[in-house]
C-alpha cells in the first residue's frame, strides 16, 4: 500500500526495526552505556531505565537459519525461539550486556535456561510472572520485581531508588502516551500511516535510546498532521503476539486492506495503559502488568474481558471492518485465542482471518491469496 | 467404599449432557469386571482398581442424573481436598485416557478447531467439551500448568457454549521448589476452598482431610514400595506403563483416600517382591532396560509387546510411575496445606519434570538410570511437551555425562496416529543396533 506521507523521522524508525542495532543504539553503546535484552514482553522494561541502562526487546531479525538451534530444539518448539537462538550462538546479540526472562510460555522459559547455558551473557536474570491476574499475584510479582531491583544493583553497581523508579516511569508513560497519540492519528477515515508503518514504530521503541525515540516519534506525529492520508477499500486489525515482523502486515496491505490498529504485543497493547505514578513504585510496576495492561492468553482469565473491549474499540472507534488474528506455529496459548475469537466475532458477524506463520516470514505469495479473498469478502459484505 | 447408588440402567433416557457416555464409561468397566472375575486366574490387582474406577463412574453418573454438584479439575489440583468436603471430582479427559478413544473421538479431535500441531489429549479436552461428551460442572477448578495448552484449554471452555458461565478458580502454580513457593500455593489451596464453600456448596471438614491425607500417605508409601521392586535386576514385572498408569489411576483419579486403594497398590507390590525372591523376569530373558522419559503413551500396548518380544527389552521406569512422593505431615491446617501444595508442584506426574527450571527433569533422569540400571533412555519428544523438546541440548549432556545411550523422538503420547508404531519400531531398532545394546547380557 502506498503511502505519500514523507518524513525521516519514520524513515530512520523504519530503519531501526529492519536491524538488531541501530545507531543511535552504538552511540549508546560508545558512550559506556549498558544494554539488556529482554525476552517477551512480561519484562518490566521501567526498572532497567531506573538502573541506567537501556532495556532492549530481543529478537531475531534478519536471522537466516536455525542451524545452530538444532541440538537444543526440536521442530516441536516454535520458530521465534529457535531463531533467536540461533542469533545469540551467532554472536549477533552480542552487543547485549545482559539478558532479562520470564516464564512467558514453554518455548521462551526453556529459552532462557539454554540461553544462559550456551550464549556467552554477562548478566542474566529470570522474573517469575504469575499465571492468573488477581491482588495476591501483584504481591507475589511485587516481591520478584523486588529481587530483580537488587540483582540489577549488584551487578551493575548502581543504587535503584525510588526516585529513579518513578522517573523511569514518567519516562516509559511518555513513550506510551505519543504511541498513543500516532493510533489516535488512524482513527481517520484517510490515517497518515500504513498498518506496517506504525509496527515499525512500535518496534523500534524498544531498541533505541528513550530520548532520541521521543524525539522521533514527536517529529513523526508533527509530519502525519500535512500528510495527505491514505484511502483505503477497506479497514482491518490485527491481532496477536510476538510480532515484529512489518512485512506481514505488508503483506496484507498489499492487497489494499489497510491495518488501522491491532492487538499485538509490541503493538496497541504495549501503550494502552500507562503505569501508576503514586504510591510504591514497584507496586505500581506489580499491578501494570498484572492487572491493569490488556492481558494476552498467557495470562489465564482476562483474556475474554479483554477480547470483547478491543473488539468494539477497533470497530467503534477505529471503524474496523474485518480482524485479522495471527499466530506463530506452535504457540498454544495463540492456538486456542483464535478459536475463541473466532468464536467471538461470529457472533458479531465481523469478518475473521486467522493466519499461522514462522516467524521468518515465508511463503508471502500464499499469505497475499488469502488475504486478497478475505478482503474482498470484506468489500463485498459492505456492498451487499 | 461407595455409598452412592449403582447407575441408572442404560434404558433410561440420556438426556442430559455427559450422561449418555458416562454410562458407557462404566459399562465398559462393569464388562471388564465380568470378564477378568470369569476368566481362569482373576487377577486380584486389576479387579480392584476396576471397581474403584467402576465406582466412581457410578458416583459421577448419579450425579448428573440427580443434578447433584459435581466439579471439573485435575490431578494436580488437589483432589484430596474435594474429598474431605465430599465433592464429587471428574477429570474429563479421564476416561477417554483410561478406555482409549474410539475412532468416532478420534474424528472428532480432528475436527475441532484448534491447530493440528497441538497435543493430543489437548484436543481431547476441547473435543469432549464441544461435542458434549461430559456434563456442565458446577463449577471448574483451572489447572494452570504443567503446559500453556492447559491453561489455555480452560480458557476455550470458558468460551464454549454451554460453559460460559460456569463458576471456575484457577490454582496460579509457583515456578520454583522452595518453601515459598509451597507457601504461596497453600495460599492458593486455601482460596480454592473459600470458592468451593462459594460456588459448590460444601464446608471444608479438616479431621476428614487429615484422614485422607493419611491414607493417601499409605498409598503412596505402598506406590513406592512397588517401586522399589522394579528395580531388581531382572525386573519382576514386564512394562512399567500399565501398572504407572494403574498407580496414577488409582492416586489421583478417583476420590483421594479410599483405603482400598492401598490394599490393591500392597498387592501389587506383594507380587513384584515376591517374583524379585523368585527370581522371575517380567520379560523373559531381560536384556535391556530402558527408562521412558515421559508420561505412559496411550498406545503403549503393541509398543510394549515389540520391546519385549523383538528384543527382551523392559520399559523400568517412565516419568509416570517415578515421583517420589513424601508423607504430609497432618498435625495442623497449615502443615496438610503445605504438604499438598508440595505434592501438587513437586511430585505429581508432569507437572513434576516440567513446571518450571529444567533441573527436575534432569535430576530425575540422573536418579533413574542409577537406581533402576537403565541401559539406556528413551525421550519420546510428545508434542505438547514444549518444554521438555526444549530440554533436549541439557538431556544430551546429561546422558553423555551418564555413559547411557539416548534416543529422541517425535510424537503424540495421546495420538498413535500421529508417529505409526512401525516407524517407532524401525527407529528403535536402529537406535539398539547403533549402540549394541542387549548384546552382552
Amino acid at each position: 500500500m502506498r503511502n505519500e506521507l514523507r518524513s525521516t523521522a519514520l524513515e530512520e524508525l523504519k530503519e531501526a526495526a529492519a536491524c538488531l542495532t541501530n545507531p543511535a543504539l552504538e552511540e549508546w553503546k560508545s558512550q559506556g552505556g549498558k544494554v539488556i535484552g529482554c525476552m517477551y514482553h512480561f519484562v518490566p522494561e521501567e526498572i532497567i531505565t531506573a538502573a541506567g541502562a537501556m532495556p532492549y526487546r530481543m529478537r531475531a531479525t534478519g536471522s537466516t537459519g536455525t542451524e545452530l538451534s538444532e541440538a537444543r530444539f526440536t521442530q516441536v518448539n516454535c520458530s521465534f525461539v529457535r531463531h533467536l537462538f540461533d542469533s545469540g550462538m551467532r554472536g549477533d546479540q552480542a552487543f547485549l550486556d545482559g539478558v532479562v526472562s520470564a516464564n512467558n510460555c514453554d518455548h521462551v522459559r526453556r529459552l532462557y535456561d539454554n540461553w544462559v547455558a550456551k550464549v556467552p551473557t554477562g548478566y542474566s536474570h529470570f522474573l517469575v510472572f504469575p499465571k492468573k491476574s488477581g491482588p495476591e499475584q501483584v504481591g507475589a510479582y511485587r516481591m520478584r520485581l523486588a529481587a530483580f531491583r537488587e540483582s540489577l544493583e549488584q551487578h551493575f553497581g548502581v543504587e535503584i531508588s525510588d526516585e529513579k523508579l518513578r522517573a523511569a516511569i514518567t519516562l516509559h508513560n511518555q513513550s506510551r502516551a505519543l504511541q498513543r497519540r500516532l493510533y489516535e492519528l488512524r482513527r481517520s477515515a484517510t490515517p497518515p500511516i500504513t498498518g506496517a508503518e506504525a509496527l515499525a514504530v512500535m518496534v523500534a521503541g524498544t531498541c533505541i535510546p528513550r530520548e532520541r525515540y521521543h524525539g522521533l516519534l514527536k517529529q513523526l506525529i508533527t509530519d502525519c498532521a500535512g500528510a495527505p492520508g491514505i484511502d483505503a477499500p477497506a479497514r482491518v486489525m490485527v491481532v496477536g503476539g510476538e510480532l515484529d515482523e512489518p512485512a506481514f502486515i505488508e503483506a496484507i496491505e498489499s492487497q489494499g486492506g489497510l491495518v488501522v490498529t491491532d492487538m499485538l504485543g509490541y503493538g496497541y497493547r504495549a501503550c494502552a495503559k500507562d503505569v501508576g505514578t503514586d504510591g510504591d513504585p514497584l507496586t505500581a510496576l506489580a499491578r501494570y502488568q498484572v492487572l491493569e495492561r490488556p492481558a494476552d492468553p498467557r495470562l489465564f482469565g482476562r483474556t475474554t474481558e479483554e477480547r470483547e473491549h478491543y473488539i468494539t474499540r477497533a470497530v467503534e472507534d477505529f471503524g474496523v471492518e474485518g480482524v485479522v488474528s495471527v499466530r506463530l506455529m506452535q504457540c498454544d496459548h495463540w492456538g486456542f485465542e483464535q478459536t475463541n475469537l473466532m468464536r467471538s466475532l461470529r457472533k458479531r458477524k465481523i469478518p475473521y482471518l486467522a493466519l499461522e506463520i514462522e516467524y521468518v516470514l515465508g511463503g508471502v505469495g500464499q499469505l497475499r491469496t488469502r488475504a486478497q479473498a478475505f478482503l474482498e469478502s470484506i468489500v463485498e459484505a459492505r456492498n451487499v | 467404599m461407595s455409598d452412592t447408588p449403582a447407575g441408572t440402567p442404560a434404558s433410561a433416557p440420556a438426556t442430559k449432557r455427559g450422561l449418555e457416555r458416562f454410562r458407557m464409561y462404566a459399562e465398559g468397566k462393569r464388562a471388564m469386571i465380568t470378564m477378568i472375575e470369569e476368566s481362569p486366574d482373576p487377577n486380584p490387582v486389576l479387579l480392584g482398581f476396576f471397581k474403584l474406577m467402576l465406582a466412581d463412574d457410578e458416583r459421577i453418573v448419579d450425579c448428573i442424573e440427580n443434578d447433584k454438584p459435581l466439579l471439573s479439575t485435575w490431578y494436580g489440583n488437589a483432589n484430596e481436598i474435594c474429598a474431605a468436603m465430599d465433592i464429587q471430582a471428574y477429570c474429563l479427559v479421564d476416561n477417554i485416557l483410561h478406555l482409549g478413544p474410539t475412532q468416532e473421538d478420534l474424528d472428532g479431535m480432528d475436527a475441532v478447531p484448534i491447530p493440528a500441531d497441538m497435543c493430543g489429549l489437548i484436543k481431547m479436552g476441547a473435543y469432549a467439551v464441544e461435542k458434549g461428551l461430559v456434563p456442565v460442572p458446577t463449577a471448574m477448578i483451572a489447572m494452570l500448568e504443567p503446559c500453556d495448552a492447559q491453561s489455555a484449554l480452560h480458557e476455550a471452555w470458558m468460551n464454549t457454549p454451554g460453559w460460559e458461565g460456569v463458576p471456575t478458580f484457577a490454582l496460579d502454580p509457583a515456578y520454583g521448589a522452595t518453601g515459598w513457593d509451597y507457601d504461596y500455593f497453600a495460599g492458593e489451596l486455601r482460596r480454592m476452598i473459600t470458592f468451593l464453600e462459594d460456588h459448590v456448596g460444601r464446608k471444608m471438614d479438616w479431621d476428614r482431610l487429615r484422614e485422607v491425607i493419611e491414607a493417601t500417605n499409605k498409598q503412596y508409601e505402598a506406590w513406592a514400595e512397588y517401586n522399589e521392586c522394579r528395580r531388581a535386576v531382572p525386573c519382576p514385572h514386564p512394562s512399567s506403563f500399565p501398572t504407572s498408569d494403574l498407580c496414577w489411576g488409582l492416586t489421583q483419579h478417583i476420590v483421594a483416600g479410599q483405603p482400598e486403594v492401598v490394599d490393591v497398590i500392597t498387592m501389587l507390590a506383594g507380587d513384584a517382591a515376591a517374583k524379585v525372591k523368585a527370581g522371575v523376569a517380567g520379560v523373559p530373558g531381560e536384556r535391556i532396560r530402558i527408562l521412558w522419559a515421559d508420561l505412559v503413551p496411550f498406545w503403549h500396548g503393541p509398543l510394549s509387546e515389540w520391546l519385549a518380544s523383538e528384543w527382551q527389552a523392559n520399559v523400568v521406569m517412565d516419568f509416570q510411575g517415578y515421583t517420589p512422593y513424601e508423607h504430609i505431615d497432618t498435625s495442623t491446617e497449615d502443615s496438610m496445606l503445605v504438604g499438598l501444595a508440595k505434592r501438587c508442584l513437586n511430585e505429581v506426574p508432569m507437572i513434576r519434570q516440567a513446571r518450571g527450571s529444567v533441573d527436575a527433569m534432569i535430576e530425575d533422569i540422573t536418579r533413574i538410570t542409577k537406581d533402576y540400571t537403565c541401559d539406556c533412555v528413551i525421550f519420546p519428544g510428545h508434542v505438547g511437551h514444549k518444554d521438555q523438546s526444549a530440554s533436549v541440548g541439557f538431556l544430551r549432556e546429561a546422558c553423555r555425562d551418564l555413559k547411557i545411550p539416548l534416543l529422541i523422538l517425535t510424537v503424540d503420547n495421546f495420538d498413535p496416529r500421529f508417529t505409526p508404531i512401525e516407524e517407532l519400531s524401525r527407529q528403535i531398532f536402529e537406535f539398539f543396533e547403533a549402540h549394541g545394546l542387549g548384546e552382552g547380557r
